[in-house]
């Protein structure tokens, strides 16, 4: 079926709530999923993909701090989604690039990677240029990198897959930021670089594709949608008669 | 982004303390900057072109109904289906299935299969899914007040009396007008760069009037069907002093607290118009304009009729005020302070509304100074984070710019008296009274003053052990305070920021909510039927759709309709229509 962007935001943003997240996170994780989707980058499909673990994870504990100096923070996502819990991170991050002109922020045991491309977007037009580095760590093997330029809403999306498998002593779960006040940093692959299953993905691709959903809507799943919509209805209130009387108006129509 | 920063404020607004309050914001009048009259005035000096294409009803008044609307750039469809309504089915709340109309405004052309999948979702409304190309979803029922009378006067080859149109301003009155990508039509990001529709709520209003040019030629086509030798069309007169109505509920409240940067922009806009006036040098002939304007106005308010007391003491109490006020203008000549010395008269004699009404009728002494400000009433809404905002600076900014949200007391009854939630009926927005009534642990959180009085709570006691913090360090210990930290940091930054009030509060007037949004929309009558359910009027006094493209009058004078009265008709209304 076809929704609007509005449409999905808004629905996703119920559910998320319904979930459990705070509303700012609910916000946040809304605005990813809908901005990925609207600009080709498979937000639905990751949605669908980490609900039943969102379901289940426990929402009351919130990224942990493990290290910090000027430039340089660790944060321990808790084996959790960025949806809900990779925003501050990706702030403390953007907080000290302002003051020291670059910041490394590595956010540790998180999931559904993909999807902190939404709120990176954020940073970036709040005029700093960031990249994202991150390995899948199953097979194949491969390698994805984000950059958006200052001030532009769109990244540079560069995924490939490695010819050997090195060895991963422990679960490659994390992510890398590194933010740059004031030049830009974009991908460029070595003429040597590995290119097994290379995609890139460029501005205009993501403009053309924000531009037909807007014309022609977003396509979702019916099953999907049908289980935001449930999910969404456990914030409303059943009805009664002082909810009736709640809402102020007569039930009849003498006008 | 927000285009007003407190760097750029005229050094004439008004403060925030004073403007915002909501007791005040629900004090204000329809002006010459509301939506339908900036439309209007857009359609008319644009000369957009109103065409009936298709026009087949039934002897009831059934069937379907076309309307092309040309702007200089693009063309659009309004398409109206008028279906058979059971008394059972009619019902003026939002949670109601069917309709006596449902129409929806589109982008392009009606090919056939539009249509056709069009007739069978927009009588649906809500349940349906439509098009992307639809841009406004609405749907109306008749009043039965005015409907059959008027079809019975014209059929008998009489106007209507216009006095019934004083009491209840419309033949049809719609419930919801859906824009921005509801139910699938179009997001407003679509419009944003359509120089037709990219201010706010612009593409509803269009549909709205549409929907006004419906209901006379429906009603035209009803008295000819029940008397072909005898009807006459709905004289000229008759046919601008009918409006639109619109009953409206609680659902306004979560547009008003979930768009604060457009509410402070509409507030800011309509601040600077005000300030440009002020400093304006009073002329003999601008005194004599406010005088007529005063008049004008104080004639519409005696004729404003409502059945809610409060709202009949309020209207009273207001026309007191103006025949007052009236009686100092002719006190007073014309000299260059003389708007000053106004507002600040009437800021001692006179009640909250009569004050807002003459700042209402101070602007529209000018249209060249604020008309270009029609163009600011839109932003692109965008909260930010400063997340390396000292944690001591958040606190400042909170007591500097929303000390009025401090004196909210957690253990206060009074101030938790309501709680705000939706229903599973439609999603429809209700209040309950917190500790006797179901559902508050699903409620909404539109009360922003608590949110900051309780951010700040814990901002205090964060700070005590780490002065020298980040805001983001506090978030890190406070995750839960994420959105309403960059809130306060965002609107903190704005001339006018929030609504100032405790929507939990017991005193809380839901009724100035509805009535801040109704009068940026440009509604007259205010009609309450309850503290939180309202009727108005949309477009009563405006000119018709033939006056756009062939003027008899200039733009000032087609402009000039705010405020209508009941018109008076030769040969005690006994008429014939004139020339159409």
């Amino acid at each position: 079926m076809k929704v609007s962007f509005n449409e999905l935001q808004g629905l996703s943003r119920k559910a998320f709530i319904a979930i459990g997240f705070d509303e700012g996170d609910a916000n946040d994780a809304a605005e990813m999923v809908a901005w990925m989707e609207a600009h080709g980058l498979d937000g639905i499909a990751a949605l669908r993909k980490g609900l039943d673990f969102l379901l289940n994870e426990d929402k009351s504990q919130p990224p942990r701090l493990i290290y910090q100096d000027a430039d340089l923070c660790v944060v321990d996502a808790q084996h959790k989604t960025v949806l809900g819990h990779a925003s501050l991170a990706i702030e403390l991050g953007y907080a000290k690039c302002r003051a020291r002109g670059l910041s490394v922020t590595k956010i540790r045991h998180c999931h559904n990677r993909m999807l902190i491309v939404g709120y990176l977007s954020r940073i970036a037009r709040r005029n700093m240029s960031v990249t994202a580095f991150w390995r899948n760590s199953h097979e194949p093997l491969t390698e994805i990198l984000v950059s958006f330029r200052s001030g532009e809403a769109e990244p540079e999306i560069c995924m490939y897959g490695l010819p050997s498998t090195p060895d991963d002593t422990e679960p490659n779960n994390g992510i890398t930021l590194v933010m740059v006040n004031h030049v830009d940093l974009l991908p460029d692959l070595k003429p040597e670089a590995p290119a097994n299953d290379l995609i890139l993905q460029n501005r205009a691709a993501m403009l053309d594709w924000q531009e037909r959903s807007l014309v022609d809507g977003i396509d979702v799943d019916t099953e999907l949608w049908e289980r935001l919509k449930l999910l969404a209805t456990k914030m409303l209130v059943e009805t009664s008669d002082d909810s009736r009387q709640g809402a102020g108006a007569g039930t009849t129509d003498n006008d | 982004m927000i285009s007003a920063t407190v760097t750029s404020t005229p050094d004439s607004l008004r403060p925030a303390s004073e403007v915002m309050k909501l007791e005040r914001l629900g004090s204000m009048f329809a002006s010459r900057l509301s939506f339908v009259r900036s439309l209007m005035r857009k359609m008319i000096s644009e000369r957009w072109q109103i065409v009936n294409t298709v026009f087949d009803l039934d002897s009831e008044g059934h069937g379907l109904a076309i309307y092309r609307i040309t702007t200089p750039a693009n063309c659009y469809h309004c398409v109206v289906f008028s279906r058979n309504l059971t008394p059972e089915q009619r019902t003026d709340r939002v949670i109601a299935e069917a309709w006596d109309v449902t129409f929806a405004m589109l982008e392009g052309e009606v090919e056939d299969t539009l249509l056709e999948q069009m007739e069978a979702n927009v009588p649906l409304q809500e349940a349906g899914r439509q098009h992307p190309r639809v841009l406004v979803l609405s749907r109306a029922n008749r009043s039965l007040r005015n409907f059959s009378q008027f079809v019975d006067a014209l059929a008998a080859g009489r106007q209507p009396d216009p006095a019934w149109l004083t009491a209840v301003g419309y033949l049809y009155r719609t419930t919801a007008v859906y824009g921005n990508g509801k139910f699938g039509i179009a997001d407003f990001a679509r419009l944003e760069r359509n120089p037709d529709f990219n201010r706010p709520f612009a593409a509803q209003m269009l549909a709205v009037y549409v929907l006004r040019q419906f209901s006379i030629e429906q009603l035209n086509h009803l008295a000819r069907v029940q008397s072909p030798q005898h009807a006459v069309p709905l004289h000229s007169e008759l046919e601008r002093y009918l409006g639109i109505g619109n009953s409206t509920g609680l659902g306004m409240a979560p547009f008003l607290i979930n768009h604060p940067q457009l509410i402070q922009q509409w507030v800011y806009s309509r601040e600077r118009a005000l300030a440009y006036v002020r400093k304006e040098p009073a002329t003999e002939q601008t005194r004599t304009r406010l005088r007529a304007l005063m008049a004008r106005a104080l004639k519409h308010l005696q004729q404003s009729q409502t059945e809610d007391g409060e709202q009949s003491l309020r209207n009273q109490e207001t026309a007191r005020s103006i025949a007052e006020s009236i009686d100092w203008l002719d006190r007073t000549p014309a000299h260059p302070e003389l708007y000053e010395e106004l507002i600040q008269w009437a800021r001692s004699h006179c009640s909250l509304e009569a004050q807002e009404l003459v700042n209402t009728l101070l602007i529209e002494l000018y249209p060249d100074l604020v008309d270009s400000l029609d163009d600011e009433f839109g932003c692109r809404e965008t909260m930010d984070l400063q997340p390396d905002m000292k944690a001591r600076q958040l606190k400042n900014l909170i007591e500097e710019k929303f000390d009025w949200a401090l004196s909210y007391r957690e253990d206060s009854a009074a101030d938790n008296y309501w709680f705000w939630y939706r229903s599973v009926e439609k999603e429809e927005p209700r209040l309950g009274v917190r500790g006797s009534e179901s559902g508050a642990e699903k409620e909404l959180s539109l009360a922003i003053g608590p949110r900051i009085s309780l951010c700040y709570t814990r901002l205090t006691q964060f700070l005590e052990h780490n002065p020298n913090a980040m805001v983001v360090e506090f978030l890190l210990h406070h995750p839960g305070q994420k959105e309403c930290v960059r809130r306060i940091q965002t609107m903190g930054e704005t001339p006018y920021g929030e609504i100032r009030a405790n929507l939990w509060h017991k005193d809380m007037k839901p009724m100035h909510l509805l009535r801040t949004k109704l009068s940026f929309f440009g509604a007259s009558r205010f009609d309450p039927k309850s503290d939180r359910w309202v009727r108005i009027t949309l477009f009563q006094g405006a000119p018709l759709p033939r006056e756009l493209v062939h003027p008899k009058r200039s733009l000032e004078q087609l402009d000039d309709w705010g405020f209508p009265l009941e018109p008076e008709l030769d040969d005690n209304r006994k008429v014939y229509g004139d020339a159409q």
